[in-house]
This record gives C-alpha cells, structure tokens and sequence, in this order.
C-alpha cells in the first residue's frame, strides 16, 4: 500500500476534502468500533485542530505533510490534560500534567490526536486482554486476540481508524500486534526517540515507534519523532532517512536463526512459509545464510528477568500518594500494600513480585546478575551476526495469534510465545514487523543506527514476495 | 542482625506470593552457563558521560501542570491535600 499520509495530505490541499470532515469520521468510526481498541476519545481537541488547519488551507497558506492527519496513541504516552490510563484500575482517572516528546514532536508538526488507544496495563501482556477496558479483539478475526501490548495500536490502523498510532516496544509490543494484525509496525533502534512521557516498564529496552499501513508513512513518522531530547538522557542523534536512501537495497547478505525454524514450537505454516520466503530471496540473487543463536527459553528468560527486574523498579512509585486510586489502610505502610493489591491487575503483580525476587539479596547473584551477563553475551552474538550479513530475518512470532482466553489461562505459554521478538529488545536492534512472507509477517531487524538499511529491505521484500 | 523480608513486604503488594509460571523462568537462568558471569555491560552503553549531563536547573512548571498535578491528588479536605497516616497517634 502507497503512502496514506501523502494520499491525504493531497486530498487536504486540493480541497477534497476537509480536515475537519476527515476527523469526524475517524471519531465516529472510534466510537462506534467494537474492537475495544479505545480507551477515550479525544474530540474535543482534534476536532479543535481539525478546524485550524481548515482555516489554514482556506487562508490559502501551505500545510506540512503531517499537519491534520489523524492518529492513535498507546495509552502510556501523556498528553497533557488527557486520561492516560496505562489501562490500569490505579490510573482509571489519572490526567497527564504534560505531554511526551515523541508525541508533542507530532502535535509540533500539526498532526492531530484521536485517541488513547487500549493496551496490556502497564505494557504487560503479549495479547492486549490484561486491560480494565476489555480484551482488544483482532483486525482480521474478532474471536482472536489483537495482540499486545499495544493491541489497540495495531487495530485501529488496521481498521483504518487512525492513519498512524505511536505504540510502545520493550519485547516486542508493537512488532507482534503489527504481525497479528497484518500491518508494519516498527521498533527502532533504543535511544532514536525519547521515551520522555512513556510510562516507563523495562527503562533499558523500552522503545517507542509507529504502526502504520505502509513503509513510507513508518519512514515519515519516524522521522519526525526522533532526534535527542535533553529529558532522556539515553537518546541519541540520528539522521534524517530520506526516501530516496530506503528506495533501493543494498542488501548482500540476509542471516536467519535456524534454531528459531527448526524449534519443535513453530507452527508448521508459518515454518513452510518462512522457508519459502528464503528460496524467493536467493532467487533475487542475495546470499543467505544460516545463523547460530540463543535457544528461545533462554531468550526468554533472560528478557523476562530483566524486564521484571526493571518494572518492579519503575513502578515502586505508582502507590497512591500523589496520584492513583489510593486505597486508605490502618496506616502508611497498609495504605500503600491495600492500594497496589487491589489496583494492579494479577499480571502486574506477577511481574512486580518476580522483579522483586530477582533483586532480594540471595537471589540477584545467581539470576540477576547471570542474567546480566547473558544479555551481554546476546548483544555479543548479535555483533558477530552482523559481520557475516546486513540484516537478518525471522517470523514475528512461532504461532498464529490465540483465541481470546487462552492466554489468561497459561502466562508461561504467553512468555514463551515472545521467543522471537524478546532477543532484539536486549540487543536494542532497529526491528520492523512487515505483513508478508508468514501469516504473522516477517521481522527484519539490523545493526543499531541502521534503521535505513531495515526500511529499505522492506522495500524490498514488498516487490519481492 | 538478620531479617527476612517476604515478597508481599519487598513488593508492597498485600498478600502477593511468588508465582509457579515465574519460577520456571528463573529456573532457566539458574542452569545456563554464561561465557563471562560479571557482566561488564561492555555491548550496550546507556550511561550518559558526565560532559554530556543536561542542565542542573530548575524549571518552573505551567500554571496547567500545576493545576492538573493537583487535581490528579487522590484525597483533599478543606483546600488539604490528605496523605496517608504517617505519624501513629
């Protein structure tokens, strides 16, 4: 699919239609979805917005390429004066007193906000059903999950609700539910865009980054948030990727994990269909090879205990004293246990707790601190992969999305179901879930900074197969 | 002088317990054998170099931030924000 951005931006100019008009539509359709992919509305101030940029186009004066097109955001981001939820029971009524950077980087460039878009609470969950605002159901089939964390993300641009939504990655938040609901979905390399004003879960691997229908609109998005941001001291300068750079591959070499194909856990389509994926890459000539790399319970494991290690961190602050759904106890320390038992949904609390162990003396030696060194030794791997091709490719994921329930029931089956997504997530890699080659799509993941040479694969990819 | 503190006090959760599902997890990381078991965190660098600290000034918050920071406080008595018992009587 072309740019849909461009496609509008056009419409605007030419008067065909109104921006105003084009928001009521996206609102209703909103409204009216039964994906439960929305958390709240934001009418009041996009339709605001939608009429400036009228006035603008009416005035005769030259809009940016972005300015009025509507889009979704994963309700971890503040905006100011918004509900921003993280679709938690503590945070039902909590407004944010400012706005994201990534996000008032976009407001800067005349994009207009819809919606707070439902999710996993907190970002904990792979299916987007740990959620006080119901299981968000799938694009393509409403009896199956949306995905997660940011499930609500992936549907409402698969519906055509929002041009682009911003969603969150940490181990996979956006690359999977991008898969489950055939749209591309991009984590770029940590540190391209400030996570100033996302909710923090898991600080070293939290990303943010856009869902969109198509590679030009992830390229433009993308763009516009990154850069440095003196608020997040872990962000970085990078380029600008002009159209023109990701137009035509340079791509040699492609790399996959064979343990991730011949694992005894994919299923068997999305194995055949990966395999033949591959023959149509050779075909063009590429070189393929086949590459040596963790074993998923270990990836898993690793991701698993950092991130909980990290989440019991960040959210040791969420305890109703300033803010949140304060539960009064017999005294503080009462108030603060009754106010986060009864608020944290039980995956949150699973996570916290884990965290909690990982880090208790006794404990931290013999698997935090191991897990530490692991990551060291993936990221280590990964630098090795990366001499011997430009990108590598793998399923998003090793199963076809679950059938809403399922996942509640069994949480090990969940974590295990992030095998291929977790291990770019510890290496901080430029990662983009394109929807072709498997029922779940592809990964195609690069060295870090190399975000250009991920987009302009997938270019590739979409005249290739 | 030795104190064991149980998951529900480290986690400030009333009544959590160590979930099964979790263990297992561990479990994995238990049993593998790292090439190098101190991490020296020489792959990814994310510490901030001291010449490279933003500005250590104080920035005043909008007149809207303030407001919202206020309303967004869970308990107020008489024009009081009300905080949890600290001091027992």
């Amino acid at each position: 699919m072309d740019s849909q951005i461009k496609k509008i931006h056009q419409q605007l100019v030419s008067k065909q239609i109104s921006c105003t008009a084009l928001v009521q539509e996206k609102l209703d359709l909103l409204k009216q979805n039964t994906y439960n992919s929305v958390n709240s509305v934001l009418d009041t101030l996009a339709l605001e917005l939608a009429a400036k940029v009228d006035a603008k186009i009416a005035n005769g004066e030259t809009i940016g390429l972005l300015e009025g097109i509507p889009f979704g955001i994963k309700d971890v981001y503040m905006v100011q004066g918004t509900y921003t939820t993280a679709s938690s029971e503590l945070l039902r009524n909590y407004k944010s007193p400012y706005t994201a950077t990534a996000i008032q980087k976009l407001l800067d460039a005349g994009a207009i906000p819809l919606v707070k878009e439902n999710c996993d609470s907190f970002g904990h969950g792979s299916s987007s059903e740990n959620t006080i605002f119901g299981a968000v159901k799938n694009a393509v089939n409403p009896e199956l999950v949306g995905g997660g964390s940011s499930g609500g993300s992936a549907v409402n641009v698969a519906k055509d609700y929002t041009v682009f939504s911003i969603g969150g990655d940490t181990g996979g938040s956006i690359r999977q539910p991008a898969g489950y609901n055939h749209i591309y979905g991009l984590k770029p390399t940590y540190g391209r865009i400030s996570r100033y004003g996302l909710m923090a879960y898991a600080s070293s691997t939290d990303c943010v980054g856009p869902l969109a229908k198509s590679i030009e609109d992830i390229r433009i998005v993308l763009n516009v948030m990154s850069g440095k941001d003196p608020k997040d001291q872990t962000s970085i300068v990078s380029d600008e990727i002009t159209e023109e750079a990701i137009a035509t591959s340079s791509i040699k070499t492609v790399g996959y994990f064979k343990n991730f194909i011949e694992s005894e856990a994919i299923n068997p389509k999305i194995k055949a269909d990966f395999l033949a994926t591959i023959e149509k890459i050779k075909a063009k000539g590429i070189e393929v090879k086949e590459l040596d790399f963790f074993k998923s319970d270990i990836l898993v494991s690793t991701y698993y205990t950092l991130a909980m290690a990290e989440t019991a961190s960040n959210l040791s602050r969420l305890d109703g004293t300033n803010y949140g759904n304060r539960i009064e106890g017999d005294n503080l320390i009462d108030s603060y246990a009754v106010t986060r038992s009864e608020n944290f949904s039980e995956e949150t609390k699973r996570r916290i707790v884990g965290g909690n162990q990982v880090l208790s003396q006794g404990f931290s030696d013999e698997i935090y601190l191991k897990g530490l060194a692991l990551r060291d030794q993936i990221s280590e791997n990964f630098s090795e992969d990366f001499k011997e091709a430009d990108v590598i490719l793998s399923p998003v994921t090793p199963s076809t999305p679950p059938k809403i329930g399922d996942s509640l029931k069994d949480p090990l089956a969940m974590y295990l179901s992030d095998a291929y997504t977790v291990g770019f997530s510890l290496g901080q890699l430029p990662t983009l879930t394109v929807p072709q080659g498997t029922t779940t799509g592809l990964q195609i993941t690069a060295a870090k900074n190399n975000d250009e040479l991920v987009m302009q694969f997938a270019n590739f990819l979409k005249d290739t197969i | 002088m030795s104190k064991i503190m149980t998951v529900d006090i480290l986690s400030s959760i009333k009544g959590a317990q160590p979930s099964e599902s979790v263990n297992q997890l561990f479990e994995v990381i238990k049993n593998a054998h790292p090439s190098n078991e101190n991490s020296l965190n020489n792959v990814n660098h994310n510490c901030v170099s001291v010449g490279d600290l933003r500005e250590d000034v104080v920035v005043e918050s909008s007149a809207i931030e303030k407001e919202i920071i206020i309303e967004n406080f869970p308990n107020k008595k008489n024009g009081f924000l009300v905080v949890a018992k600290v001091i027992e009587g």
